[in-house]
Formats: structure tokens, C-alpha cells, sequence
């Protein structure tokens, strides 16, 4: 026996309450969390500039030059800056260095880049007048040798 | 389940949000420090414990023990959760009741894990176990049983198929005991008498205990031991990979044999596995680069696509059809090219597990003690240094001492899989097994040296997320 199937006039949803309460929860929280963000670098007025020797970058070690300077492009003098290597994937352990300033403004330190592929930098400065700050280098693409 | 404590522990029914809790709370730790944290891989918890701890920790529990890690699953605690709130109205649909929508979830993770450079990124990492936890109550929320476990996780499809070599296995004790049982709580769950309510849930997973075989499908979420009012049901020691040699139905899964879709996820498992590890290597950049200029390619993924399309579907189907078709030619096997590829993929599943093995258990073991500096960061950025300052000098294990356990846990699948591909052989053919074993033995022997070959390889891992 066939039973006749009258389509209603009425729209139906097919998602029980529940389901649908469930739904917006999922999707509030997805945007609220999408919403974070980390906050921007506090000190845009000082320049780091960088030179990597050899170029392209090798495993083994590598000579890093920075060059210091303010707004007004005058070099920064007495900053004492600690350098920290890392790989871009967690469990390869970082390398440290310090650089020494060579001439006014002008800061070399000796690293090791111990494996192929991307490092980061990361420069922690601490300027004449004690302020902090902090830069990063990308390195991308170090061959094997 | 005999071991005094340990078998008290698994028989209590809050066993396992007992488990689940702690990973819980680290799985919200992890998604905060990978959003709000460091934007440097080595120095986030979400990439340090997800792809060096986790990883690592999670095939060496599969060897040692079980699928402990899906019993201990943070997601289920929140899906079961929030079914107190919701209740699922829907049966999973019919159509998408095999591991096709699964395998593809698999190789979509393996993909994106390679484009995007996940585990160079803290902020995608803690996106991609959010979105976990998101889909988990979605599917969950609107499906009933446990549909999200069996139909589409790809973490545990993985467990699923490694586990099938695992040393201990959900299992009736005595046959004779369920023979004598009408009420099947194992499966229907233990009802109040008069109400014929559920008190405590059956298998969720439609694995009815005296017909199971072996560990596919299987959660270990301990729903049966709990329900069974005989305690007939436990947690028994076997031969590892045992199930892989045998074809008997198994309940909720029928015929290995007739299952393309389970094959398919032993071949992404299997070829998966290098594929992986490939991806960590000089030579893949070569490759890519070689592809770019050939094809004119401006973007990575284009290329990407066609080394996955090569290692997951060419290579397979050419290496295992050319291994069939050997099979019936030499040893006169008469079941066709499909079924024969079928049947003997699963031998290869120790191969595949040997080289999960090795490349996870490198990570693990060559960073075991990077959590301590992380974690001592962690701390210190919300001004509780409780741990002292980082020492971030602490790594874990040398890389050739690791280098060496690499090359044993590639032995081992090797072996395994030679072992079930005799098996096998001498099922299909007692006369001349030899002539069924060869051809799947030469494939596994062509799998073992480019694992060991890729080993060697210099590592070399490049992000295009440098910072977040």
C-alpha cells in the first residue's frame, strides 16, 4: 500500500534544536578564537641591517654582521647583542653566540648552523641606554655541504 | 586485567576519563600556547608535544602495548561530554559506512602536514587540534554510536592499522561463557530489567565481543569489559600481527579480504610512511625544484601533488599489480589481480609500521628533553618560574645513537612482514609457497631499502611559516 506524500507548505528545518544550539556554539567559538592575534614589535625605530657569510649560508659555521642604527641613521654604538639560532621544527636544539662590535655601530658574531634547511635568528639587544629588544633573521634554504 | 591495580584500574568504570583528563588539559595548554605563545616551533608546546612527544610516544605504546592512546582520547571526553546536552538523532548515512571518507581525511593530513609546514608552526598546529575537537562534537553531535572513531579519524584509522600489530587485544576469555549468554551487553550494553534502559553502554563501534578478531576498529575504550556481566572480557597478551595472517569474518568489519577500503588504508599507511619521511629530506627539495622547471610549476603545491599522487596510487598500483600478477603467472594462483592485491597488502603493514617507528621514534628520542625548556619558557612568560630558567641546551638522545634503534625498528617490520607474506603464501599455495612468497617478498624487500636509503639521508626541513 502506497502512502501519499503531501508536501507542506510550511519550511521545514531538518535539524533538531539541540543540534542546531550545537552548531552556533562550534561556530562562536571558531570565531573567537580566529579573532587572537599576537601584538606588533614596540621598537620600529631602530634598523638592524644583516650580512650572512658564506652566501648562500652552508652547514658549519657562518659569520653573521649586523649594523646598528637609529631614525637617523646614526650608528648605534655599545649595545651588547646575544644571538640564538634555531631550526624551524621543534626538538633540534638552538645555538648561541655573541657578537662583538668590530667598529662604531658594527657587531659580528660567529654561529653554527649544524643541519640543512630553515633557521631563525633571534637577536636579543640590549641598547646602551638599557631598553631591550628583540629582532629575528630568517635563513632560509642552508645547504648541505 | 589479572595484574592486581592495573586490572582494578581498567575494570573501574571511570578508567577512562581518568585517562582522558590529563590529555585534556594538555590539549588546552598546547592550543593556548600555540596561539598565544611563541611563534618559534622549538619553543611552543603545541609543535614541541604534538609532533615530537606525541607522535613519538604514540607508535611506541602501539609496539609495546596497544591502542592505549584511543582509550586515553581527549576528544571523546568533551564529545561525551557535551552528549549529557545533546543527543545525536541521526545514524551515520549508509553510504559512507567503509574507511574511504577516513583514507582520504588521511592523505589530506599527510598533505597539508607537507604544504603547510605544520610542524613548523605553532599557530596551525593549535588550529588543527582545535579543528579535531570541532569536528569531533560536530560529527558526534548529529551521529550516534561512535562514528566519528570508526567512519572518519584519521588518527585513529592509523592506530587502527598498527595496532593490528600490537601485543595485547581487547577479547573474550572463554568462548563457552558467551555461548551461554542471552543478554549480549557487550554490544547491546547492560539494560535495567524492567525499562530495558542502557545503565552502561555497549560497544560503540559494532563489535560484538565473540565474533571480534583482532584489534582493527577497536578503541580500546573498555565499553565491553564494563558492560559484560560475566567479566569475560579483557585485555589479553597475543603474537603481534597474528590477525594480519588469517581471513576469518570479524564482527563489524566482515572479510579483510573483501575490504578495498581497509586496503587502501594499508597502502596509505604502508607507502605513507615513506612518503613522510621523504618529505624531511635534501632530496625532496630536488625533486620539487626539478618538477617546478619540467612543468613550469609556480607553486609548491601543484608539484606536491603529483609526489603524492606518484607514491600513494602509481607506486602502489604498479608494485603491488606487478607482485599480483607474478603471483598468479609463477605460482598459478587463481583469484584475480585485485583480490590477490588486496589479500597481500596487508603484509606489507609491518613494513610501514617499521618505518612510522623510525621516523617518529627519531623525533622522539632526539628531542625527548626539549619539553623541559618549553615548559620552564611556558611557565616563565606567565611569571610562575617555577622550574628556573630554560635550559635550552637540553636536547634528548645523540642522532647516531638514535640512528641505530632506527635501523632496528626497520628490521623488525621487515621481518613482520616477511612472516605474514610466508603466511600467507603457504595458505594460497601449500605445493609451492615459495613461488606466492617471492614476488611480495621482493616488494617488501624494494620498501625496506628505500626506508633504510631515506635514514641516511641528510635531513633538511624548510618552512614557508616562519612566524606567526
Amino acid at each position: 500500500m502506497s502512502i501519499p506524500f503531501r508536501r507542506s507548505r510550511r519550511s521545514v528545518c531538518l535539524l533538531p534544536k539541540d543540534c542546531r544550539t550545537l552548531l552556533a556554539l562550534a561556530c562562536t567559538a571558531t570565531w573567537f578564537v580566529a579573532s587572537c592575534s599576537r601584538p606588533a614589535d614596540s621598537t620600529p625605530e631602530i634598523t638592524i641591517e644583516h650580512e650572512i657569510s658564506p652566501a648562500p649560508a652552508r652547514i658549519g659555521p657562518v659569520l653573521i654582521t649586523l649594523r646598528l642604527s637609529d631614525r637617523a641613521a646614526k650608528a648605534i654604538s655599545g649595545a651588547h647583542i646575544a644571538l640564538e639560532a634555531d631550526m624551524s621544527h621543534a626538538g633540534m636544539s638552538p645555538v648561541f653566540g655573541e657578537a662583538k662590535e668590530s667598529e662604531p655601530g658594527r657587531y659580528q658574531a660567529h654561529v653554527t648552523f649544524g643541519m640543512a634547511g630553515d633557521w631563525i635568528i633571534l637577536l636579543h639587544v640590549i641598547l646602551p641606554g638599557g631598553q631591550k629588544l628583540g629582532r629575528q633573521i630568517e635563513v632560509r634554504g642552508v645547504q648541505p655541504n | 586485567m589479572r595484574i592486581p591495580g592495573l586490572g582494578h584500574l581498567f575494570r573501574w568504570h571511570y578508567a577512562r576519563p581518568l585517562l582522558q583528563a590529563p590529555l585534556l588539559i594538555v590539549s588546552v595548554v598546547m592550543i593556548l600556547h600555540g596561539l598565544f605563545g611563541p611563534a618559534l616551533a622549538p619553543k611552543n608546546l603545541a609543535t614541541t608535544l604534538s609532533w615530537l612527544h606525541f607522535r613519538g610516544l604514540l607508535v611506541l605504546v602501539l609496539l609495546c602495548a596497544g591502542n592505549f592512546f584511543c582509550l586515553a582520547c581527549p576528544f571523546m571526553l568533551v564529545r561525551q561530554t557535551a552528549r549529557r546536552f545533546f543527543t545525536p538523532r541521526f545514524d551515520w548515512p549508509r553510504p559512507l559506512r567503509n574507511k574511504w571518507l577516513s583514507v582520504g581525511l588521511f592523505v589530506v593530513i599527510l598533505f597539508t602536514y607537507e604544504l603547510f609546514d605544520l610542524w613548523s608552526s605553532p599557530w596551525w598546529t593549535a588550529w588543527l587540534i582545535l579543528a579535531y575537537f570541532l569536528t569531533v562534537l560536530v560529527v558526534d553531535g548529529f551521529f550516534k554510536h561512535a562514528s566519528f572513531c570508526k567512519f572518519v579519524c584519521p588518527i585513529g584509522q592509523f592506530n587502527f592499522v598498527a595496532s593490528t600489530l600490537s601485543p595485547f587485544e581487547v577479547k573474550v576469555r572463554d568462548q563457552d561463557v558467551c555461548a551461554r549468554c542471552h543478554t549480549l551487553d557487550c554490544i547491546r550494553g547492560r539494560r535495567e530489567p524492567v525499562s530495558d534502559l542502557v545503565v552502561i553502554r555497549g560497544c560503540e563501534l559494532a563489535l560484538f565481543q565473540p565474533r571480534k578478531v583482532g584489534n582493527m576498529d577497536c578503541t580500546f575504550c573498555l565499553d565491553c569489559v564494563h558492560a559484560c556481566p560475566h567479566d569475560n572480557v579483557g585485555i589479553l597478551s597475543r603474537l603481534p600481527g597474528t590477525e594480519l595472517l588469517t581471513d576469518p569474518i570479524r564482527s563489524g568489519i566482515g572479510y579483510f579480504s573483501r575490504r578495498k577500503d581497509l586496503a587502501a588504508l594499508a597502502v596509505v599507511f604502508t607507502f605513507g610512511a615513506l612518503l613522510n619521511a621523504f618529505g624531511m629530506v635534501s632530496p625532496v627539495y630536488a625533486l620539487e625544484s626539478w618538477l617546478g622547471k619540467v612543468l613550469h610549476l609556480g607553486r609548491e603545491a601543484p608539484a606536491l601533488g603529483i609526489i603524492f599522487a606518484f607514491f600513494l596510487i602509481l607506486e602502489p598500483v604498479v608494485l603491488l599489480g606487478l607482485a599480483a600478477w607474478l603471483t598468479r603467472v609463477w605460482a598459478g594462483n587463481q583469484r584475480g589481480l585485485l583480490p590477490l592485491m588486496v589479500r597481500y597488502t596487508y603484509g606489507l603493514v609491518p613494513l610501514g609500521f617499521g618505518m612510522w617507528l623510525a621516523h617518529y621514534g627519531f623525533h622522539f628520542l632526539t628531542g625527548l628533553y626539549t619539553i623541559i625548556p618549553v615548559t620552564q619558557s611556558a611557565l616563565a612568560s606567565l611569571g610562575w618560574p617555577l622550574l628556573g630558567e630554560p635550559r635550552w641546551t637540553l636536547t634528548g638522545l645523540p642522532a647516531n645513537v638514535v640512528q641505530v634503534i632506527e635501523i632496528g625498528f626497520l628490521l623488525l617490520g621487515f621481518s613482520g612482514s616477511l612472516a605474514i607474506i610466508y603466511g600467507l603464501a603457504i595458505d594460497d599455495s601449500p605445493r609451492q609457497p615459495m613461488r606466492a612468497f617471492i614476488p611480495w617478498a621482493a616488494i617488501g624487500l624494494v620498501l625496506w631499502m628505500a626506508s633504510l636509503w631515506l635514514i641516511f639521508q641528510p635531513m633538511e626541513m624548510r618552512a614557508t611559516l616562519m612566524s606567526g
